[in-house]
């Protein structure tokens, strides 16, 4: 057995595990009928075809040439997930200014070349930007500063 | 002449001055964001959504379709100048755009650009006022069951028309679906898929998930494959295309449109179908046609023309049906229920200033970007000169602060954070994030369709083939789906044989 579609295998495995995942957390609620269909009923429908298709896939790329993955490049994914995580929990505590900097400071680095001067400038800018328009401007109820 | 005295109402609500104001930052929003290359209109849509959160509803939509419509202008401008498209609709404008660009016609070739996108524009806003209202008039007489099947058809007509993998397009739609179900079911009030998570009971956030897989995923595979591009911005000259060049121009104009207007209305399709059909066909009709792909202008009229009377129009199922046909009629309406509107049919008995006042603003700001486009067109160009490093920090900002905007959740950043995750791996593995969002919008409404058809039925599915208008759209998706599937499964055949 050899997989000759690598992207349509991956792609059919995770289909197939996402769409068990929805069948078995389904079980939980009520399925129902037809004529009364429960909460469980549509979402099992739906997670079934996803994992027929998966099943599809996944086989139809033993059979079928493809192209392979494509590399995973660790930089920009790690540095941008990063930078959003980082955003999240300063924005809970210490406020919006601190979270643009922290964003703009990692989030920066998911480029190649990086400038710490330029994005110190861009975090400048994007903190008055933002604060201005969003805060001042739409009204947007975003803490600026550390709770206290 | 109701037509006209809706259209005259529409005109009052748009004429207002402040939203004559969020139509004009809407239009100068898409421009300025839409000229930048690597940001289709979809991000666009996301990136600047939070704008519109303070907003009431009819402005807020207002200001969104001015967006929508200039990052389709702003688009051209970059194919013309740089030869790289601003976004997926302008691919085809970069051909006969750039040639003249490199022959000293840019000039002429944005001023056709956005001529043509105006008459264009023109023209498709009173296609839409004129075929709207009988359409969302049938609509209201639908039974759930017809609405569940017509929901099957746009989103396996929506399917069929993108590209790439069929199966895996579809996979994608059962996943949005499963995703849009999270959160409580409406008739049972069971919170469903949520883990425990109370952030979750109101759903997985829309437009976290809109900006995790147009935005985020985008910025991150860009800087995955950097390459250096060539501006090319030496000198544009006179905006204002020759006599000749517009009476060249005049049924490139009238063709591209029409085609646009028509393919704009289709599920799947919208501006990007629209402008490679209008290219193709004016390639084969035009004469002579020896200069194409060597900067003859109307090889930039037709599809400019084309994917504006494209995004116009694809309008019309939104409003209509409440059914989108691409990602950004999905956005607009996940900003609508944003606003607290359901949409659908109603939307235009029950807010008619919305309805008219959105069409009417086209008008508007289809004019406000004649005014913008080919003054300012040095202004925009300035813009192409700012590295993608100081660009895609920013770009983070906007989707992070509009993804806790929303709800003012902090849950819908890290929820933004995990979907980027799950949308680079999906898009390494080439699978489209298009399709996810149009079930994602959709699955609710089709198990609340769905739900009631089968209440009514007694249960019996067959009521979805036995009521004509219900077993049309099926037997219309089921055809559209052979139609693909058969050419396939006859290539594949003869590829064995060959073997």
């Amino acid at each position: 057995m050899r997989i000759r579609s690598p992207r349509d295998f991956w792609a059919g495995l995770i289909f197939v595990a996402i769409g068990g995942g929805f069948v078995l957390l389904a079980h939980q609620y009520r399925l129902g009928d037809m004529h009364r269909m429960g909460p469980a009923m549509f979402p099992t429908l739906v997670g079934a075809l996803l994992v027929a298709l998966g099943v599809i896939l996944a086989l139809r790329s033993l059979v079928r040439d493809g192209a392979p993955v494509p590399s995973f490049h660790a930089r920009p994914i790690i540095m941008s997930l990063l930078a959003i995580a980082l955003f999240a929990i300063a924005l809970q505590w210490l406020g919006l200014v601190a979270a643009i900097a922290v964003l703009v400071l990692v989030g920066a680095n998911a480029a190649r070349d990086v400038r710490q001067l330029d994005n110190l400038a861009l975090a400048a800018v994007m903190i008055v930007f933002s604060v201005a328009v969003f805060v001042w401007l739409l009204g947007l109820p975003l803490p600026l500063w550390p709770i206290s | 002449m109701e037509t006209l005295s809706n259209l005259a109402f529409g005109l009052e609500v748009a004429l207002s001055w402040q939203n004559i104001l969020y139509c004009f930052i809407g239009c100068f929003l898409g421009t300025l964001v839409g000229v930048l290359p690597g940001i289709g209109p979809v991000a666009t849509v996301a990136m600047l959504l939070p704008f519109t959160f303070g907003l009431g509803p009819a402005p807020a939509l207002i200001m969104l379709a001015g967006i929508y419509y200039g990052a389709q202008y702003g688009g051209s401008t970059t194919a013309i100048l740089v030869n790289i498209p601003g976004e997926s609709s302008s691919v085809v404008t970069t051909l006969d755009g750039h040639q003249m660009a490199r022959r000293g016609r840019a000039g002429p070739a944005l001023g056709i650009a956005a001529i043509g996108s105006f008459i264009a524009g023109c023209i498709a806003t009173l296609l839409i006022a004129y075929f709207a209202p009988p359409l969302a008039e049938l609509a209201l007489k639908f039974s759930p069951a017809e609405y569940f099947s017509l929901m099957v058809f746009g989103l396996i007509a929506a399917v069929v028309l993108a590209r790439g993998s069929l199966i895996k397009a579809i996979a994608m739609v059962c996943f949005g679906i499963l995703l849009g179900l999270i959160g409580t079911d409406v008739n049972s009030g069971a919170i469903r898929f949520a883990f425990g998570q109370v952030e979750l009971a109101d759903g997985l956030g829309f437009v976290a998930l809109a900006m995790a897989f147009f935005g985020i995923t985008d910025v991150v595979l860009n800087l995955e494959h950097k390459e250096a591009q060539q501006v090319f911005t030496s000198r544009i000259g006179s905006v204002l295309p020759t006599l000749a060049d517009l009476r060249a121009c005049f049924w490139s104009i009238a063709r591209g449109t029409a085609l646009g207007s028509l393919l704009g209305v289709l599920p799947g399709g919208g501006a990007l179908l629209a402008s490679f059909a209008a290219y193709m066909v004016e390639k084969k009709i035009a004469k002579p046609p020896r200069a194409f792909g060597e900067g003859d202008i109307r090889g930039v009229a037709a599809p400019e023309s084309a994917n504006n009377a494209g995004a116009q129009t694809s309008f019309i199922p939104m409003l209509t049906l409440g059914i989108p046909s691409n990602p950004t009629m999905a956005l607009m309406i996940g900003a609508l229920m944003i606003q607290g509107i359901a949409p659908g049919p109603q939307v235009m008995t029950e807010r008619p200033e919305l309805f008219w006042g959105l069409i009417a603003s086209m008008w508007i700001g289809n004019l406000m970007l004649l005014v913008l486009n080919l003054p300012l067109v040095g202004v925009w160009i300035k813009l192409l000169a700012v590295p993608y490093r100081l660009l895609f920090p920013a770009i983070f900002v906007f989707c992070c602060i509009g993804a806790y905007a929303v709800d003012n959740k902090i849950f819908d950043v890290y929820a933004l954070a995990a979907l980027s995750a799950l949308g680079y791996v999906l898009l390494k593995l080439d699978c489209e994030p298009a399709p996810m969002v149009l079930g994602f919008i959709l699955g609710p409404m089709m198990e609340e369709n769905l739900r009631r058809a089968m209440m009514i039925s007694f249960g019996d599915p067959t009521v979805l083939i036995t009521r004509p208008i219900s077993a049309g759209f099926l037997l219309a998706a089921l055809a559209l789906l052979l139609a693909i599937a058969l050419p396939a499964l006859r290539a594949r055949r003869e590829e064995a044989m060959q073997e």
